[in-house]
């Protein structure tokens, strides 16, 4: 033990030599520079972002804010879970290589740091703690991302105020448009179809073992909303989380759904513990013997429309679902 | 225990018990049933008792009669085979090592298994049902063999307990850095190892089912060779029973039974331990329950009351739809956990404190040598720590940074950086030195925070505050972990006061509690935030993610004060931790001295744990380490104990920032993985002393 803890302490002297007195970046200058753009503006939170310009290195920690910045044209520079987003986010993909800044949970504060952004879109999700240290590396917007008490609102106020930030209100404007032409469309299609008022179940769900837990999407969620939007009507009794409109039931918990619904589900190919709709419950009796399930009404929207993201990604959905329920 | 009776007296009373036994296993069979029963009619489908009745007797509505059979009737079934099956293992084992706390639990069995699946998940190779069973059953049959083989059998409970918890720690610490690593293979395994009974259709239970029916066979066989160890090896020997057969055969038996338990529902934690304790009184009033034959169906049955039972409370006391979030192995584990600190209590102590290890005395020098390099070391591992990150940097940016003139980029990363490392640096401390105080009052040399509960007490207070008011900050937090701390350690030290503390009482009402507060947190995540499974893992694993200079106030506070304190009261302290009789005779008002120490120490440890989670080991394996290099001198203890704390803990947050950059692992997982071998080297060691 001694001798190891000489050793340590050799190594440590070591070190120190070695890594001497030099430094990765020169000392600051302290001169600032003012400029006629100056943002100033009012997160979520309600706290004060001020910007000298429009932010145009940005760093994002939730997949619904990155998607929001391809949208408006702003490529991030630091994105959480890079491998993530590109597997569940296709509709919305990345145009460039930005770098990964560790899990959505705990975005690694050095990284983030090392991009130097000019701005920090973060999910009000995140631990206030952390929040509190990203302040310190750029001016932080927080982000809601979800209000179960109005979703497709709270979507578009975030784009708008990452807009506002990214001086892009013109594209957040023509994002708008473009979703609302698409609600218009599509609820168009279903009443054409004769499907206004039709029940919706929408839900995804994750396989563990041997056991199959379910997450329905209550009127209370993204998906819940455009359903609504669409002229659908919400199948879910469940109650969902005030922030994400989001449940939890097992596979008896469909029993409690009307026999005429439609039943519209997205997992992953890349991912295999999220399809249980297409692999497990395949000979389960409770699944075969649902009246929905008899009746082939059973929709599997394509991959990569993230259920939880911004414009673009809904109008994907929009498309897809009309898509499956007309065919 | 109870196998250990005398041979009856008299045959007519036997005879007259036999019938007893026949209805009390009659009994416990119609209270399976009967929740078995209640079971069925619960769930998140409208299908209530009446519409059950009907679907059992054909009269239902297909709807119905599938949910009731592919749904309903499997997890029932897999209910009362989980329960049986790690019942029956619970009592063999406990035979067998004639201990009372062995089971699939405490032999580390269940976390031998949950590594094994995790390794397997993390090469992306999906195992059908059985196949993953095999490869639980190897990882926990060598999980049971290293713990029995350092605790040896039929010896001590402590060291068996204490051997399994440690190993039981060390191998999740291990599993869940796998999770991290390898998120997308292991998806899932995290909640698995909660435990849930839920069955999707009966294919799991039907394959299940011949390999539990192979070890029940199996145990049933040897049952009358663990009936004869039960005499003792020598007596066994003498009747001609291979002991050593016997007890390698059942413990194989018994770990095939948790393996295909574990695969069926994951870790349905303390099921083993307590159903055959359950049946322990009865053995003692019917004779006809002294033979294993006999017991082992009867502690079966137990088990199965009690999963189903769990699973029938759980379902009534909350909506469907939450309670379909709550995994059943929660609620088995909340109430093992209050059943170990009952037994603890009942327990008839009779290990009073080890002999104090005999250690040479080393010279001033070797104390000062000592010292110079831990400070050296301690130095090497905050430099490195702050230099060291997703980003490099080098002594000069730190300069300028002290200096204020550095660079954007090095003032944020630094910003953040050195809060992480200092609050790394004083949990470590702080952890440390409140081990030596509490090892040094209760003169029980494997007393620490994080095995008595104390730390998860503070975790609970911490989780509560956090749960319930968002916006509270670090003083509130640390306020909130001493409020938990100050209960649990209430809990634990009046309940084991009783004697003085003695060994196995404190540890394992200290364990209980440990557990329990644990499952609490897990209940308190589930149910406020459960998509939020990051901040369990910050909160349970140890992590100085977010620590800003405010978070680490507290607890540098505490530890300049519990410095002070230890310092001044060195010599109470050396006295304290020597006997019960020396201070008295000179003079020292004990349990006033005693009591102020422990608080100072339930201090350290609360405000440890509000700035970096839970940490394990640390508080046990710095003082351990600091008396083999310096002697048993407090006055010498206690820096060096400080020291070595701060360093261990630091370098594991290094290591867990860097390794896997830029996701992050905690700290506390680290220290487990570094902590968990020296602990079992300490239980190796001290099994040679005796």
């Amino acid at each position: 033990m001694r001798r190891l803890l000489l050793t340590a302490a050799t190594t440590t002297a070591a070190a120190l030599t070695l890594a001497a007195c030099g430094t990765t970046e020169p000392a600051a200058d302290s001169s600032k520079k003012k400029t006629s753009e100056a943002i100033s503006l009012t997160d979520s939170t309600g706290a004060k972002v001020e910007l000298d310009s429009p932010a145009k290195k940005v760093v994002a920690t939730e997949w619904n804010e990155v998607e929001s910045l391809i949208t408006l044209g702003v490529d991030p520079v630091g994105v959480a879970d890079v491998k993530g987003y590109k597997t569940w986010d296709t509709a919305v993909p990345l145009k460039n290589e930005p770098k990964d800044i560790g899990t959505r949970g705990e975005p690694s504060m050095d990284t983030i740091a090392s991009l130097s952004p000019d701005l920090i879109v973060a999910s009000s999700d995140l631990p206030d703690a952390a929040v509190k240290q990203l302040r310190k590396i750029a001016p932080v917007l927080e982000i809601k991302s979800a209000d179960a008490s109005d979703q497709v609102g709270q979507m578009f106020k975030n784009l708008d105020l990452i807009a506002e930030a990214t001086g892009t209100t013109d594209k957040a404007a023509t994002a708008r448009k473009n979703f609302e032409a698409k609600v218009a469309e599509g609820e168009k299609a279903l009443a054409d179809a004769k499907l206004d008022g039709t029940d919706i179940a929408f839900a995804d769900g994750y396989v563990t073992s041997n056991q199959v837990s379910l997450r329905p999407y209550t009127s209370g969620s993204l998906i819940g909303a455009v359903n609504e939007r669409l002229g659908l009507k919400n199948a879910w009794k469940v109650k969902g989380d005030p922030a994400y409109g989001l449940g939890t039931t097992d596979v008896e918990g469909l029993t409690a759904l009307p026999k005429d619904v439609r039943f519209a589900y997205i997992g992953n190919d890349d991912d295999k513990s999220s399809n249980p709709f297409s692999g497990q419950l395949k000979k389960n009796a409770v699944w075969t013997s649902l009246p929905f399930v008899k009746a082939d009404r059973v929709h599997r929207l394509p991959d990569g429309i993230w259920m939880f993201g911004g414009p673009e990604s809904m109008e994907a959905y929009i498309d897809a679902l009309v898509d499956a329920l007309t065919k | 225990m109870a196998v250990t009776e005398a041979p009856p007296v008299a045959r007519p009373q036997a005879a007259a018990s036999r019938t007893g036994a026949a209805a009390v296993t009659a009994a416990l069979v119609l209270l399976v049933a009967a929740l078995a029963v209640v079971d069925i009619t619960q769930g998140t489908a409208a299908v209530g008792p009446s519409q059950v009745f009907k679907a059992l007797t054909g009269q239902a509505d297909p709807g119905d009669a599938s949910v009731v059979v592919a749904s309903r009737l499997p997890r029932m079934t897999a209910g009362v085979l989980v329960g049986v099956v790690l019942g029956i293992a619970g009592a063999v084992l406990q035979a067998v090592s004639r201990n009372v706390l062995a089971s699939p639990d405490t032999l580390a069995v269940n976390a031998g298994s949950y590594l094994a699946l995790g390794l397997v998940g993390a090469t992306g190779v999906s195992l059908p049902l059985l196949a993953s069973s095999g490869v639980a059953f190897a990882g926990g049959l060598a999980a049971a063999a290293v713990v029995l083989a350092l605790s040896g059998l039929g010896t001590g409970t402590v060291r068996l307990v204490l051997a399994g918890t440690a190993l039981a720690l060390g191998l999740n610490s291990v599993t869940e850095g796998l999770l991290l690593l390898f998120p997308q293979q292991t998806e899932g395994l995290y909640q698995w190892n909660q435990g849930s009974i839920s069955q999707n259709g009966f294919d799991g239970v039907l394959q299940m089912l011949p390999v539990a029916l192979v070890g029940l066979a199996g145990l049933l066989l040897v049952a009358r060779r663990v009936d004869a160890l039960a005499l003792g090896d020598d007596a066994a020997r003498g009747l001609g029973v291979p002991v050593r057969a016997t007890r390698v055969t059942v413990v194989v038996l018994a770990a095939l039974l948790s393996a295909a338990a574990v695969t069926l529902a994951g870790p349905i934690g303390f099921v083993g331990l307590c159903a055959p304790a359950l049946v322990r009184p009865l053995a003692r009033r019917f004779r006809g329950f002294v033979r294993a034959r006999a017991v082992l169906p009867v502690a079966g049955l137990a088990g199965a009351g009690l999963v189903l039972g769990s699973d029938v409370l759980l379902r009534a006391i909350v909506p469907a739809d939450t309670a379909v979030a709550v995994p059943t192995g929660i609620v088995t584990s909340l109430v093992g956990a209050v059943f170990l600190v009952v037994t603890a209590l009942r327990l008839r102590d009779t290990g009073g404190a080890d002999a104090p290890d005999r250690l040479r005395i080393p010279s001033r020098t070797a104390f000062l040598v000592t010292v110079a390099a831990l400070v050296a070391a301690v130095v090497g591992v905050t430099l490195a720590g702050v230099l060291l990150g997703d980003s490099k940097l080098l002594l000069g940016d730190v300069a300028n940074w002290a200096q204020g003139r550095a660079g954007q980029t090095v003032s944020f990363v630094l910003d953040t950086r050195v809060p992480r490392v200092l609050a790394a640096l004083c949990a470590g401390g702080a952890l440390a030195l409140a081990g030596t105080l509490v090892q040094a009052v209760t003169r029980n040399p494997l007393a620490e925070p994080g095995v008595l509960g104390v730390s998860g007490g503070a975790a609970l207070g911490a989780v509560l505050l956090v749960t319930t008011v968002p916006a509270a900050g670090s003083w509130g937090v640390a306020g909130a972990a001493f409020g938990g701390a100050a209960l649990a350690s209430a809990v634990v030290f009046g309940l084991s006061a009783r004697g003085g503390y003695r060994q196995n009482r404190l540890v394992l009402v200290g364990i209980g509690m440990a557990a329990g507060s644990t499952a609490l947190i897990s209940l308190l995540i589930v149910l406020t935030d459960p998509f939020n499974a990051t901040k369990a893992l910050t909160w349970l694993s140890g992590s100085t993610y977010g620590r800003t200079m405010a978070d680490v106030l507290p607890v540098a506070l505490v530890l300049v004060l519990g410095l002070a304190v230890a310092v001044a009261r060195r010599t109470e302290l050396d006295l304290v931790s020597l006997d019960e009789d020396t201070p008295r005779l000179l003079g020292l008002g004990l349990p006033r001295a005693r009591l102020g120490l422990l608080v100072v120490g339930v201090l350290l440890a609360a405000t440890a744990v509000a700035s970096a989670g839970t940490i394990g080991f640390v508080g046990l394996v710095a003082p351990h380490a600091a008396r083999a290099l310096v002697g048993r001198r407090h006055g010498r203890v206690v820096p060096v104990a400080v020291l070595l704390g701060a360093a261990l803990v630091g370098t594991a947050d290094l290591l867990g920032r860097t390794v896997i950059a830029p996701a992050q692992l905690g700290a506390g997982l680290m220290t487990a993985v570094i902590g968990t071998p020296y602990f079992l080297h300490l239980l190796v060691r001290g099994r040679k002393a005796t």
